[in-house]
Parts: C-alpha cells; sequence; structure tokens
C-alpha cells in the first residue's frame, strides 16, 4: 500500500500516543498531592518526623520549588531510569519492580492466550449456530464469565480444583518452566476467564454481523463453497475482533492485580496494592508509569494491526 | 474491566442474543431480591453484624442457613446486610455515569466541531486507562473512602456512555426528522431532548444496565482489596476477602457474597439486553 | 430445452405466507421479467429458486433448474449456483467484499488449483474486458470504484463459472439514470453472447418490455398475468398492469391527469379469499371480492387472474393524454428566489460539488433541477434552506440575503423559516418514529407560529388527502406514500411561499408517486406556492415543472422551460439523459 500513507499514519498515531502519556505522567505525578494530611508527613512514611529528616524529604522532592518544577524533576529521572527510593521498604524502586515485572507478565500472557485461543473459536462457533441451542449456551456462559469477578472466579477455582479436587497448588509459583506453567495454571485461568466471556460475545456479534451482509449472500448466490464464505465473513470480523482484543489486554492488566491478591502471587499486582494501602506513593507512582506505558504501547500496536488489517483505516482522519 | 469494553460491547450490537423468556424472569427476580435486601436490610436484618463470639464458625444449619463466619455472624444474614453497599452503590455510579455521559454525547453529538474534538479526546484518553487500576490507585492514595470510590468510578464510566450516546446521536442526527425539526424553528435544546434522546434511548438505557454491572464488579474488587468501604462493612468484596481463610472450615461464608456478585452482575446484563430488544422493537420498523 | 422451471412455489415466514401458487417456465436463450412493485414478492421468488432466502424463510414447491430437481432446497441447490445458475442482486455498494480486491474476489469463483497463476490472471482480465472494466480494476478495492463500476465487477463474478441461467434482481435501481441503461444494454448483449437464460426482476414495466421476451407481473404475493412482452404491451388484460402503465409519467408530455392508485400494496395473507387487486380496482364486483381468481389462459401464452379478462379492451384506461397546456416561454416577474453564482465546495475535498450557480424560481412558479448523483442538486437545495453554507455566491429569498442563514439574527431567521420549508426523499426517516403524527403536527404548527389545536392539525391532514383519525397513528403503522404526504403536511404548517422538494417520490413505488405529484400540484395551485423540484428522473420533473435546469458535476449544462428543453435538448448531457428514460420497446436499448 501506499507509503506516504502509512507514514502519516503511523506518526499521527505515534504523536497521539507520546501526548497521552505525557498527560497521564502529570497526573500520576500529582497523586503524591492528593494524599491526605502533610506531603512531608507522607513522604516521610514510618519514619520519625524531626526537622532533619523532614528538610531532607523536602530537598529530595524538590518541594520547595513550584510544582510544575517537581513535575520536570520527577519526569526527568524516570526517563533515566531512577524511579526513586521506596517509602516502605527504604530500598530503590526499579530494581523491584524489575524483579516482579516477569512473573506478572507471565500470568498476564498465560492468562490472554487461554482467553483469545478458547473465545475466538467460541465465538465463531456460537456465531454459526446462531439461535440454535449450541450458541444459546455459550452465549449464557459468556456473560456468565463477563460479570464474574476474576477474584471470585479464582476464589472459586481454588476451592474446587485445589482444595477439594487437589489437582493444582493452592500457592506458590514454582520453579522451572513446567512446574510454573501448573502453578499459574489457575490464576491464569481465574484472570482469562472474564476476559474470555467478552471475547466470545465479541467476536459472536462481529461474526453473526458480517453473516448477514449482503455480500455474503452474494457469495453464496454465485457459487461460493461454505468455506470460502465462511473465510470471508471470518476475515472480515478480524477487525472488530482485534480491537476488541487489545482492549482487552488492556482489562487484563487491571484483573491481574486481583488475581495475584486472591492467590498471592509476588508480581506488580501485589506491589501496587501493598504500596497503595501503605501510601508508599514512589512505588506507585512508578508501577502507574510502567503500566501506562504499556498499555498506550498495546494500543498502539492495535491501532497498526488494525490498519494493516483494514486498508479503509489509511484513508479516514481519525481511524474510527 | 475498563470502560472500553462497556463501550466496545454494547456498540457490536453483542445484543443479537434474545434470551429466553425463564432467564429474563430469573434475572428480575434477582434483580429484585438484591434491591429489596439493599433498600430494606436494615428492617429485615437488624442484627445482621452481632458477633457471637461463643459459637464461631459453623457448618449450615437450620438455625443459620448459610452457616456462620468466625465472629459467629449469620453468613446470610450479613449477605442481605451487604447489598445495601454492593447494590446500590453501583446504581449510584450507574445512574451518575449515565447522566454526565448522556449530556456529553448528546452535545458533543449533535453540536459537533470543536466541542465534539475536545470531548472525544477525553474520550479517547480515559479510554486508553485501566478503570480498576486508576480507581484503586486514587481510592487508595486520597484515603480509601466510600464516597470517593464511587466519585472515582463515576468519571471513569461516563466516557463510556458518552461514546455510546454520541455514536446514537451521529446516526440520527442526518436524519431527515432532525433536519427537518431544525428548519422547523426548532430549539437545539429541543431538538436534543425530546426529538434525539427518545430515539436514542434504548442504547443509553441498555448500557446504563450494563454501567451498573460492571460497577457492581469494580466496587466489589475494591473492598476485596481494603479499599472503599470501611473494615467492618458486610460488603460483599469485604465479606469475601475477609472469609476467604475460612474455605476449609465454612466455605458458604465465602462462596455466598462470591455467587452473589456473579449472580447480580449476569442478571443485569441479561436485563439491559431485553430492554433494550423491548425498546427498540417498539420504535422499529418490521 | 427448459432451463428452469416452477410450479407452486410459495414461501412463507412462520405463519405468514409471503408469495404462492408461483409457475415460471424458462426456456435456454430466452429472457423473462418478473415485474412488481415493493413488497410483491418478486425478489423472494428468485432467492427461492436458487435456495439463498433469508433465515427463516421457508420455500415450497416444484423447482427445477436445467433438469435437476431442487425443490428451493438449499442443499440440492448449492452445488448448481455459480456453475449452472447465478444471481447479480441489487445493490452494488453492499454486494462486494469490501475488504478484499476485485481481482481475488473474481478468482475465488475459479475452481481451486486455478485461482492464482499468470493463465487465472489472464482469464480474469479478459473477463474485466468483457464487462467493459480496465484489467487494471483487479487490483483495485471496492471502495476505490464507482457504483456502475462496482455493478459490472459484480457482474463479471457472478459469470465466472458460465451458469447457464442468470437472474439480476433489479440490478440497475442503485444506479444513475445514465448508467442504467448502459448496464442494462451490457447485460443484454452478454444474454445473447452467451446463450444464457435470463430472468430479470424489475419494478419498472418498459424496462420489461425492452429487455425480455416475456413478463409475470406479480402483485401481493401472487402472480396476475403473464405472457410475451409483445403481447401483454399491446393489450394487458389485467387492470393492474394497466394501472401500471397508466402511472409511469411519460417523458414525453405533461399528463393532464396523472392515474394514481389509491391506497397502497396489500399483504398476502390480508386477501386470501378475494382478488387482490378488488380493493383498487375501479371495475371491482362483489364476484370479485367472493374469490381469488385463477390465472387462467385468456389467448394462447396469455395468461391473467381477472375475471374481467378479455372484456378490458372497452374498459381501458385513458394513457395519460398529453398536449398542449406547457409553458413554452418562461415569464417570470418577480422571483422568490435568485440564486447567483453558487459555489460549495466541501472540506477535504478538492473539487466543487456546486460550482458558479445560478437560478430563479418565480412567484407561483415549478422550478425543476435534474442530474444524477453528485450533479449538486441536493448541496445545491440544501444551500437555499440553511442545512449547508455555500461558499461562495449568493441567495436571496423574498428580497432577504439567505446566504447564511447562521448569520441571520434569530427573529429574521424565524421569520424566514416560514417562507421556505423542504420535503426530503426517503420517507421512511422523515418523521420522528417516537411521537405520532398529531403530535409532531401540533409541535411545528406551534413553531411557525400557528394555533397549535386539533382543529388545525385537521385542516393539515385533509390538506394531504389523508384522514384525520391518522393524527393518533406512529409513523410505523403508514405506508411510505402516507408517510411522505405527513412529511408535505409538515413542511406546509407556516405556509410557505416556497417548497424545496428533494427526490420527494424517488423512493416510492410508481402507484404511489402518482399520487404525490398529484398532490403537489394540485397544492402548488390551491396556496399559490412555489416549487423547487430536485429529481433525477426527467419524466417526473415533466409533469411537475414549467421550468427546468439540468446540472452535471456541480454546473448547470442547459436551462429552459421544461417542453422546450425536452423536445429539443441542446447539451449532449441532456440529451444522453433522455435517451436514458426507458422505453417500452427494444430499440430504447439499440442506438
Amino acid at each position: 500500500m501506499n507509503a506516504r500513507l502509512w507514514l502519516s499514519f503511523v506518526l499521527r498515531r505515534l504523536g497521539a500516543s507520546a501526548a497521552v502519556v505525557l498527560i497521564l505522567s502529570f497526573g500520576i505525578f500529582g497523586l503524591l498531592y492528593i494524599a491526605p494530611g502533610s506531603i512531608v508527613l507522607t513522604l516521610l512514611g514510618t519514619r520519625p518526623a524531626s526537622p532533619q529528616t523532614i528538610a531532607a524529604v523536602r530537598a529530595e522532592y524538590h518541594l520547595n520549588q513550584p510544582f510544575f518544577i517537581q513535575y520536570l524533576h520527577w519526569l526527568d529521572n524516570a526517563v533515566h531510569g531512577n524511579l526513586g527510593t521506596s517509602i516502605q521498604s527504604g530500598g530503590r524502586v526499579l530494581p523491584s519492580i524489575a524483579a516482579r515485572f516477569p512473573l506478572t507478565l507471565e500470568v498476564v500472557l498465560y492468562g490472554s492466550i487461554i482467553a483469545v485461543g478458547a473465545g475466538i473459536p467460541l465465538g465463531i462457533w456460537a456465531a454459526l449456530r446462531r439461535g440454535r441451542g449450541t450458541d444459546q449456551v455459550i452465549t449464557a456462559g459468556a456473560v456468565a464469565a463477563v460479570g464474574a469477578p476474576s477474584f471470585a472466579v479464582g476464589l472459586l477455582l481454588l476451592l474446587v480444583f485445589a482444595v477439594d479436587l487437589n489437582w493444582f497448588p493452592v500457592y506458590g509459583t514454582g520453579q522451572g518452566f513446567f512446574s510454573t506453567m501448573w502453578h499459574l495454571t489457575l490464576p491464569a485461568l481465574a484472570l482469562g476467564l472474564a476476559s474470555m466471556g467478552l471475547i466470545v460475545r465479541f467476536t459472536r456479534a462481529a461474526m453473526a454481523r458480517e453473516l448477514s451482509q449482503d455480500y455474503i449472500v452474494f457469495a453464496q448466490a454465485r457459487g461460493l463453497s461454505r468455506m470460502q464464505v465462511t473465510s470471508y465473513a471470518l476475515r472480515n470480523s478480524l477487525v472488530p475482533v482485534l480491537t476488541a482484543s487489545g482492549l482487552i489486554l488492556t482489562s487484563t492488566l487491571s484483573a491481574t492485580v486481583m488475581v495475584e491478591t486472591t492467590f498471592a502471587l509476588p508480581g506488580l499486582g501485589t506491589l501496587l496494592v501493598n504500596s497503595v494501602t501503605f501510601k508508599d506513593v514512589p512505588v506507585v507512582q512508578a508501577v502507574a508509569l510502567l503500566l501506562t506505558l504499556l498499555i498506550t504501547v498495546i494500543n498502539l500496536l492495535v491501532d497498526v494491526t488494525y490498519a494493516l488489517a483494514d486498508p479503509r483505516i489509511l484513508f479516514t482522519r481519525h481511524g474510527e | 474491566m475498563s470502560v472500553a469494553e462497556v463501550s466496545v460491547l454494547r456498540s457490536s450490537e453483542a445484543r443479537q442474543a434474545r434470551w429466553p423468556a425463564p432467564l429474563v424472569v430469573i434475572s428480575l427476580v434477582i434483580v429484585a431480591l438484591g434491591f429489596t435486601a439493599a433498600i430494606f436490610s436494615s428492617i429485615i436484618v437488624p442484627n445482621a453484624e452481632q458477633e457471637n463470639l461463643l459459637l464461631g464458625i459453623s457448618q449450615p444449619s437450620w438455625h443459620h442457613v448459610l452457616g456462620t463466619d468466625e465472629l459467629g455472624r449469620d453468613v446470610l444474614a450479613m449477605l442481605i446486610a451487604g447489598a445495601r453497599t454492593s447494590v446500590l452503590g453501583p446504581l449510584v455510579i450507574a445512574v451518575g455515569s449515565m447522566v454526565i455521559g448522556n449530556i456529553v454525547g448528546l452535545i458533543s453529538g449533535y453540536f459537533g466541531g470543536w466541542v465534539d474534538s475536545l470531548a472525544m479526546r477525553w474520550v479517547d484518553m480515559m479510554f486508553s486507562l485501566p478503570a480498576l487500576l486508576v480507581a484503586i490507585v486514587v481510592t487508595g492514595i486520597a484515603g480509601s473512602s466510600y464516597a470517593v470510590a464511587l466519585i472515582v468510578l463515576i468519571v471513569l464510566f461516563s466516557p463510556g456512555d458518552a461514546r455510546v450516546v454520541r455514536g446514537a446521536v451521529l446516526d440520527q442526527r442526518h436524519r431527515p426528522y432532525i433536519e427537518a425539526a431544525r428548519l422547523s424553528n426548532l430549539s437545539s435544546k429541543r431538538i436534543m431532548t425530546l426529538h434525539l434522546w427518545p430515539n436514542i434511548a434504548p442504547i443509553a438505557l441498555a448500557n446504563g444496565f450494563l454501567d451498573f454491572a460492571f460497577a457492581l464488579v469494580s466496587l466489589a474488587s475494591l473492598s476485596f482489596l481494603g479499599l472503599g468501604v470501611g473494615p467492618g462493612s458486610p460488603d460483599w468484596g469485604r465479606t469475601l476477602s475477609n472469609n476467604m481463610g475460612l474455605l476449609q472450615s465454612n466455605a458458604w461464608a465465602a462462596a455466598a457474597p462470591g455467587v452473589a456478585i456473579i449472580l447480580m452482575a449476569a442478571a443485569m446484563n441479561v436485563l439491559g439486553d431485553w430492554v433494550y430488544e423491548r425498546l427498540e422493537a417498539r420504535g422499529l420498523e418490521q | 430445452m427448459t432451463l428452469l422451471q416452477v410450479r407452486d412455489l410459495a414461501v412463507k415466514l412462520r405463519e405468514r405466507t409471503l408469495v404462492s401458487g408461483i409457475d415460471l417456465d424458462l426456456v435456454s436463450g430466452e429472457s423473462l421479467a418478473l415485474v412488481g412493485e415493493s413488497g410483491s414478492g418478486k425478489s423472494i421468488t428468485a432467492r427461492a429458486v436458487l435456495g439463498i432466502l433469508p433465515p427463516g424463510l421457508q420455500a415450497s414447491g416444484k423447482i427445477t433448474i436445467d433438469d435437476v430437481v431442487v425443490d428451493g432446497k438449499p442443499e440440492l441447490a448449492s452445488p448448481l449456483r455459480g456453475s449452472v445458475a447465478a444471481m447479480l442482486m441489487q445493490d452494488p455498494f453492499t454486494m462486494l467484499n469490501p475488504l478484499r480486491r476485485i481481482g481475488p474476489q473474481l478468482a475465488d469463483s475459479l475452481p481451486r488449483g486455478a485461482r492464482k497463476g499468470e493463465a487465472s490472471r489472464r482469464d480474469i482480465a479478459a473477463r474485466l474486458k468483457e464487462v467493459g472494466l480496465d484489467p487494471a480494476v483487479a487490483r483495485k478495492f471496492p471502495f476505490q470504484l464507482s457504483g456502475g463500476m462496482r455493478q459490472r465487477a459484480a457482474l463479471a463474478a457472478s459469470l465466472m463459472r458460465n451458469p447457464k441461467l442468470f437472474i439480476a434482481d433489479e440490478p440497475t435501481t442503485a444506479l444513475d439514470v445514465t448508467t442504467q441503461r448502459e448496464v442494462l444494454r451490457l447485460i443484454g448483449r452478454l444474454k445473447q453472447e452467451r446463450g444464457m437464460g435470463f430472468l430479470l426482476i424489475t419494478h419498472d414495466l418498459r424496462v420489461a418490455f425492452s429487455v425480455c421476451d416475456a413478463v409475470v407481473v406479480f402483485y401481493a404475493g401472487r402472480i396476475v398475468e403473464a405472457g410475451s412482452a409483445e403481447k401483454i404491451r399491446a393489450s394487458s388484460e389485467h387492470p393492474y398492469t394497466q394501472a401500471l402503465l397508466a402511472a409511469e409519467p411519460p417523458v414525453t408530455g405533461r399528463a393532464h391527469v396523472l392515474h394514481a392508485l389509491e391506497g397502497s400494496v396489500p399483504r398476502h395473507d390480508d386477501v386470501l379469499n378475494e382478488c387482490a387487486f378488488a380493493g383498487r380496482c375501479r371495475w371491482a364486483s362483489d364476484a370479485c371480492r367472493s374469490g381469488s381468481p385463477e390465472l387462467r389462459e385468456i389467448r394462447p401464452g396469455h395468461l391473467s387472474a381477472c375475471l374481467l379478462a378479455g372484456d378490458l379492451s372497452s374498459r381501458h384506461f385513458d394513457f395519460p393524454q398529453t398536449g398542449p397546456g406547457e409553458a413554452i416561454e418562461r415569464s417570470v416577474s418577480e422571483p422568490i428566489l435568485r440564486i447567483e453564482e453558487l459555489s460549495k465546495t466541501y472540506h477535504g475535498t478538492s473539487a466543487p460539488s456546486v460550482s458558479a450557480v445560478s437560478l430563479e424560481v418565480g412567484q407561483g412558479e415549478a422550478v425543476g433541477v435534474v442530474g444524477s448523483s453528485g450533479s449538486g442538486k441536493t448541496t445545491l437545495a440544501r444551500c437555499v434552506v440553511g442545512l449547508e453554507t455555500p461558499s461562495k455566491g449568493k441567495i436571496t429569498l423574498a428580497d432577504s440575503d439567505v446566504t447564511s442563514w447562521m448569520r441571520l439574527d434569530r427573529a429574521r431567521r424565524r421569520e424566514l423559516r416560514r417562507v421556505v420549508q423542504m420535503v426530503f426523499q426517503d420517507p421512511y426517516s422523515s418523521l420522528n418514529p417516537a411521537r405520532t403524527i398529531g403530535a409532531t403536527l401540533r409541535e411545528v404548527l406551534g413553531a411557525m407560529g400557528q394555533p397549535s389545536d386539533a382543529k388545525h392539525v385537521n385542516e393539515l391532514l385533509e390538506l394531504v388527502q389523508l384522514p384525520t383519525s391518522y393524527a393518533a397513528r406512529r409513523p410505523v403503522t403508514l405506508s411510505g406514500g402516507e408517510r411522505q404526504r405527513v412529511a408535505i403536511a409538515r413542511a406546509l404548517a407556516g405556509r410557505p411561499a416556497l417548497l424545496v422538494c428533494d427526490e420527494p417520490v424517488s423512493a416510492l413505488d410508481v402507484s404511489v408517486q402518482a399520487q404525490i405529484l398529484g398532490l403537489l400540484n394540485r397544492l402548488r395551485e390551491e396556496l399559490d406556492m412555489s416549487l423547487l423540484f430536485i429529481a433525477h428522473d426527467l419524466a417526473v420533473v415533466r409533469q411537475v415543472c414549467d421550468y427546468v435546469y439540468v446540472m452535471r458535476s456541480g454546473e448547470v449544462v442547459e436551462s429552459g422551460p421544461t417542453a422546450a428543453i425536452l423536445t429539443a435538448p441542446h447539451h449532449d448531457y441532456t440529451k444522453a439523459l433522455i435517451a436514458s428514460v426507458p422505453r417500452d420497446d427494444r430499440s430504447w436499448l439499440d442506438s
């Protein structure tokens, strides 16, 4: 396709993404200011509040300077990899995040693979059997899954498969690939179930809509085989399904927090919850920044893949 | 669950599933029970939170249909008492989100231009945020209070409603009957409220039901983590978190609130679809 | 050699019968037209033949295609689709897969092994040329082609496997008037060259006569007349067919009276035990209402389901008599509307939609603006009422400058809204579905400064010849023609001096069209109102307008009194437009 169109499209998207990240980073920085009580006390945490410690905190966080300058300091540090010091532990933030990141990533990926790998085929199946028994069962299941909060599902899974049936371990993360996979199966399932429900409903709707279009009837009327017709509908529903998948990846990140808490996994999620409860602002800011970046990158990739799948997007202004 | 999915689900015509009547009736019953419990809990179970330390944990029995928790409180009574925050909270969120979202969506869709661009920038940005995470972070740091949680969620959910409503408005805006209304000297306000809105009401209202379902889950998630409601509250999410350790002794103590959450959310989902179908069918041609 | 034989086909939707008793015969090389208005069952019949009915519809009856029994069952019909019988559908804008290039879409019809490679590329290029398209089109996506080109591509796609039976469902309805003729000629040529049996579905009897050998007329899901095109044209033996012919506005002159059929097409099940047409037939008798007449042979090869068949010659409809009565010269003293050098370019497009157009409408005059889609006529109309703002030029309405409605002060704008009003094309979305007719009219009366009581609402309804009981009804219970009348009533609430009509009858069936045109003419006289009438159909314009402007690609190419322009056009484009109006014999397509 037209290289110039592509270039302008990607640049526009990159620009928009960068703008969003910047705006959000501003909000993330501002979190410090919504904590009740004095900022200095919050930043001191459990340390005693003596004139020396207060002065030290003021200096470290540039609290004597205007808000915007503080923000710039913070941003500058962040870009250079200095994500501050944890109020709770006293250690540097970046290493503790780095240590927990792999586990979270594993669970999220595992859960997403389950959601997409099971969700899309189920959705397609439901659409092909529209209105009949199979469809009703699948859709009902999807609705229940969508409404089920991941922590409730996680608990249920724990109860049934770990406590009662003893198929999976109740806690722990395991060593080595296979052991880890086994340990993470229940959390991944809990994570993936709600997303799967959404993907099923969404894929089904997209497929069903394509199947009712005129071009499908015309394809049948001129003698294309059943397989060809289904593949027409499938390929054309890819586009909305892709968008949905991108958004679902985003929500999976949210749900990860809940699932990690339920299964007591030492990942980024539990780190976030702990620091929020403790008001360990630097850690919260760091994790929030990381997640924002991640989500923005995912959205960008989804947009690009969308444009690859539907060339008409390149011609429209907003790609809506 | 993020705002994005709410709108994505709605706009995708996922409504093609037509629920069989029995399922709709069951959903209505569940929702009715939930709301009754929420509104009348202080009358039905005035002593729900009374502890009975002598009794402690017990399995279901005639006296305590779902057993008791470690403080001797009747699990069923706690469930009913918890309905107040667990059901009314999402209602407030859904209504708040709908009000803001509908107004923004109507104005943005009808007038277009820079108002629309600005509004859509805001919506797009909110969409890229995972609502729950933002709620966790803000509620947690700003001092965990129920009111803060409600406000944060209303702010996070309204872009979803705005987008859905705007989409529906754009659909109708260029239709001749709206253009004729403009040509008939009618004021913009009149056109938006009396001509446009009645025709987008089905999708706006159905979206409200979805909002409720997602709000329910989000609030429960927050209270599960210890944010939002206070520590002693019988809120379903809270209770679930408190009773997680009781899985071996009285699984019902943890299962009951979990099941309540799932059932209520699913029921609202089904009802939302049903409401849409009924309202839409009234206005549409054969 | 019999290509298609249908006996006693019926199609039901749950308990409702949509069509019944359909018998068809088609021989190889022959062409048959299924003619009827919307809802008559002709499209459903064609889809039943191929076994591609929409979900929920059931077909019954005996159907054989090329001696293979299919009986409307999808499993039996599917092996024949494409290779023995193929269908071209109505809307070129939705018929092709939007996300697939033309070449691969055509190739999809070829057998597995033959889809890729040099040989298939040459084959596809050849087929594209056959339908008049450049082989480079193969690399394009449907959205990059015009409507006419898409229709040709779809035509090539349906003929890929060289079917013996070709069905075309209203192949030209969604196209420009000039493109219509070309596409019909193309289909005619292909039919000839390939020796195919051809089934054409159309609502236009004249098209049927000029393209096909035999004609079958549908009404309310039944066949009311069948026979060779020549016989039916010479002497039709069913009042409905005659009414259809009589309702077609002639492009050759203005009819003194356009015979309109009152009422609308009933549903199949509502007229089970009587002649389906009895409710609207001027010669209906008790015998007609006591049982459904059989389709019987009146003459060899000519069947009719009318009890009076054979006897109708003495009761013929007066086909529209045309003659003097049209103005030859224009006498406009004070124009109610004057447009000077109007241009409009939309944001983001380079070519202007309207380019330096000047136009006048006199007091009490009816002026037509004719052109195909993209000619800018609708944009022009919308600028006049203020739904669009011109980029350049001036519009004067009753001595006020309304070039930019938004810049007028409120009071002035309110006043001027009473001077000009608009009637839109689509009756199905012209009325607020959530409100009753009465509520809509009351509201607009109030907004126009008129009393909004029941008396005035009834007056408006009577003005457009609708019963006053309609005030309590909602739009969804009204037919297209009735809705359009309500839309007209709404526009008249303020007794405007100028009524702008944007293709007001294009979406209506021919018999209803005549009703609305008659109504507009009458209203014009009664209320001494001016009319700015936008249309693509010259024949329609001739019935209503004294003066006409012909537009193409945003410019006025010719203008003058209607009679003068249509009898002796100067510009090539006008000539092409006139030539595109269907006549009822073969010669129309050859030239």
